[in-house]
């Protein structure tokens, strides 16, 4: 056995890994709580690659046979209930915390020098999640997925010039077809997967190259305290793991991630098509813009100032250098009004149900 | 479009018609429209009437305004003679230029079949229209009444109208499929005039509760029959007892077919009883359930078959057959709304029970057969399909239950290794320097 370990060690260089692991510290103070979030992220982005790799087994990407082979998994293949429930249910659970973790590091102002290319890559993988969902949406091919996919590939169409082109390449068409489920599989299972892991792994590199940032306002107080990440914060990580594992076992057993009916691409779209809850505020406030705005159709000018947005998102470090509270409070109206748009996306339904 | 065509077609063949015949020296009512020179559209008739602003004569003119006839061409003097060029009104009404006034009804028939059973005429303005409705209404009771000279019966205008008459499909006529039934009605309702032909005037109400008016009504299935479907409409009268099945069948075919070669074809034909309404009225038509096989007064059976004969008997097989196939079917749809609701995936096992339904709809058609095996052989397959269904939604929520079971297990072990994780975190020197540099 020592001879086995020896052997490992002087070909994969172990001990300057466990040297790391040793080495690496984590900051302690009344919100250190938030730095577990980049951790559960991590975790359930894994989960999310595990379940995947098992739905792939038996999932068919075909129109024809998209939804039976969700529905085989489901009814027939031992444990494919838990598996894609958990798939289903975790990438929510997922897109929720990476949200959670930019949202705090925005707050706790970790992007600042020499954090900026963190930042940045956090953002791209935020961007690259939501990818994962849209695209995942779709996959099981059902009523509710291929409408709300109708209505999302039709946003980028607003987009003035490119528009139709970016809409026709995102669909294999001009509409949604098999065509479109195909694309949407090789994005969703190779494309993003291959995009995310470079970003994931430059992010990963980062935060070890520059540590944990401690927030200014504590920064000033003077030496923060710190523990070893391993085992210390690796230890309080897995706890916070355990907890989501079993979540995701209680909202897999209890609520089953429902199938819903088979797409049918020449029935009417039914009433309360939704996307996903993280893109309820863009659908809810593309719907309130006027038909036109000085003479530019509304949703062409919401499209635009959503890809605005996101752009100034990505750049924060770059824009706020003077660490200016209007940034602060441009977040905070930001979220909010995210907030009462979701609200008011989802009321009509509850009165509708 | 139609319309369009068609006054298009009047146009043109108006003004050929004028060009190439001068207008006849003695102007004759009764001209079929396919030989008659063609007036100007608007008539002295019109504004004479219109300018009188008489209630009995001014209403007729007005209505003419929206009438398909006036619409394509055709002016009063068609039906009502007289001279429409005329400025004094007994020039205009004038006998000797053919001046009939009002019809008298049992004239109507004839006036309008001038045209409409003129099929070189009606080539002119409707090419698929019918030209037979005045042979038809001569076979029909309103028109063998008529004949006789009984002029309070149904003639064409009492259902089209006289002045302001749409054509059928639209839904302001008043024989339109939306409206003919309360058309009908307006005479068929009418309980005076009714026992005067000791015919029944609740025809319409009993039919507003039948599953066909219900079809209509809720649905909004216009297929569905009104008074006409099954009656015909020219030529109206009430089915005969041995084509009773026939006009039913139109529609029901499969039942129709097994009626034919079931045991109760013959006696039914010869004790002289109507078929399909024997047993499901003719008007009243409810929705047929397994209460119809009941024994004595409640079910349909038991007005021949005395209790303990053979025919009751095979009635309560049938019935329990039916019965046990439904209630089946009930219980599994039962329990696999409970598994759906817990989120299983039952969407198969729906699909195979829908063949079960199959199978109690197919035996309930057999009931016509009134052979108690074919029934019961339809039922039981149905019933076999019901219970595996049942069985598999039982499986279904066993299924969830050892689904939630394995959970609280697999949260007891999750449990113990956040504890076992919170001891040693408990006893971690937290704070404690990193290993010094080994470089």
């Amino acid at each position: 056995m020592a001879k086995v370990q020896d052997w490992a060690r002087d070909r994969l260089g172990l001990d300057q890994l466990a040297y790391l692991a040793q080495k690496k510290e984590v900051p302690v103070h009344g919100l250190t709580v938030f730095y577990y979030l980049g951790g559960m992220a991590l975790f359930l982005f894994t989960v999310q690659v595990a379940t995947g790799i098992l739905l792939l087994l038996y999932y068919r990407p075909s129109s024809a046979e998209a939804f039976e082979s969700v529905q085989y998994i489901m009814a027939d293949v031992p444990f494919g209930w838990l598996i894609r429930s958990i798939h289903s249910w975790g990438a929510n659970l997922f897109v929720g915390v990476v949200v959670l973790h930019l949202v705090s590091v925005f707050f706790l102002k970790a992007y600042r020098p020499p954090r900026e290319a963190t930042w940045i890559t956090g953002a791209v993988l935020l961007f690259l999640t939501m990818g994962f969902g849209f695209s995942g949406y779709l996959l099981p091919w059902n009523t509710l997925s291929y409408f709300a996919t109708k209505v999302g590939t039709d946003v980028p169409a607003q987009i003035p010039g490119i528009g139709h082109l970016l809409s026709r390449i995102l669909r294999g068409g001009s509409d949604v077809t098999g065509a479109t489920l195909s694309r949407f599989y090789g994005l969703h299972i190779a494309i993003l997967p291959a995009i995310t892991t470079v970003f994931l792994g430059i992010h990963l590199v980062l935060v070890q190259r520059h540590g944990m940032s401690v927030p200014p306002a504590i920064e000033r107080k003077g030496k923060t305290p710190a523990m070893r990440f391993v085992p210390d914060f690796l230890m309080r990580d897995m706890v916070g793991w355990l907890i989501a594992v079993a979540v995701l076992a209680g909202l897999a057993a209890f609520w089953p991630w429902e199938l819903g009916v088979k797409a049918d691409p020449f029935a009417p779209a039914p009433a309360g098509i939704r996307p996903e809850w993280y893109f309820l505020w863009t659908f809810q406030g593309l719907k309130y813009l006027p038909a036109k705005i000085a003479g530019i159709p509304g949703e062409t000018l919401g499209v635009l100032f959503l890809g605005g947005l996101a752009l100034v998102f990505l750049l924060v470090p770059l824009l706020d250098r003077k660490r200016s509270r209007w940034w602060d409070i441009a977040a905070v109206a930001v979220l909010i009004g995210a907030g009462v748009l979701t609200v008011l996306s989802l009321l009509p339904m509850k009165g509708a149900s | 479009m139609r319309e369009r065509l068609l006054v298009a077609a009047a146009g043109i063949w108006i003004t050929v018609a004028a060009f190439a015949a001068p207008a006849p020296a003695k102007p004759t009512p009764a001209t079929p429209a396919s030989k008659a020179p063609a007036p100007a559209l608007t008539t002295g008739c019109v504004d004479c009437h219109l300018a009188l602003d008489d209630e009995r004569i001014t209403p007729p003119a007005k209505a003419l305004a929206d009438d398909i006839h006036a619409k394509t061409g055709f002016t009063c003097v068609f039906c009502h003679g007289g001279d429409a060029n005329a400025q004094d009104q007994e020039l205009a009404h004038d006998r000797k230029k053919g001046f009939l006034g009002k019809p008298a009804p049992r004239d109507i028939p004839g006036i309008c079949a001038r045209c409409h059973s003129d099929a070189a005429a009606m080539k002119h303005f409707n090419p698929s229209l019918r030209v037979d409705q005045l042979a038809e209404y001569r076979t029909s009771r309103h028109g063998k009444k008529l004949a006789e000279g009984d002029t309070r019966v149904a003639q064409c205008a009492s259902c089209h109208g006289a002045h302001g008459i749409q054509p059928v499909k639209d839904s302001r006529s008043p024989v339109s499929t939306k409206r003919v039934a309360e058309t009908c009605n307006k005479c068929h309702g009418d309980a005076v005039l009714m026992a005067n032909y000791k015919l029944p005037s609740d025809v319409y109400a009993k039919w507003k509760k039948s599953v066909h008016y219900q079809a209509r009504d809720e649905k909004g299935d216009l297929s569905a029959p009104t008074c006409n479907s099954c009656h015909g409409n020219h030529g109206a009268a009430p089915p005969e007892v041995d084509s009773v099945a026939n006009v039913c069948g139109t529609c029901h075919t499969v039942f129709a077919e097994k009626f034919k070669g079931s045991p109760h074809r013959v006696p039914f034909e010869e004790l002289g009883l109507p078929g399909c309404v024997t047993c499901h009225e003719n008007h009243e038509i409810v929705h047929p359930t397994e209460a119809f096989l009941a024994e004595g007064d409640q079910g349909k059976c038991g007005s021949c078959h005395e209790p303990g004969s053979n025919g009751a008997k095979a009635a309560a097989a049938m019935r329990a057959d039916l019965t046990q196939l439904d209630e089946r079917i009930r219980a599994a749809r039962e329990t696999l709304a409970r598994a759906a609701e817990a989120g299983m995936e039952v969407s198969r096992i729906r699909f195979e029970l829908s063949k079960a339904d199959d199978a109690l709809t197919t035996a309930r058609t057999d009931i016509h057969r009134f052979q108690v095996a074919a029934v019961h052989t339809t039922a039981s397959a149905g019933l076999a399909v019901a219970r595996e269904a049942s069985k598999a939604a039982d499986s279904a929520l066993a299924e969830r239950d050892y689904r939630r079971k394995g959970l609280f297990v697999s949260l007891a072990v999750i449990l113990v290794a956040i504890a076992a994780l919170l001891l040693k975190i408990r006893d971690l020197k937290t704070g404690q320097p990193p290993p010094p540099d080994l470089h």
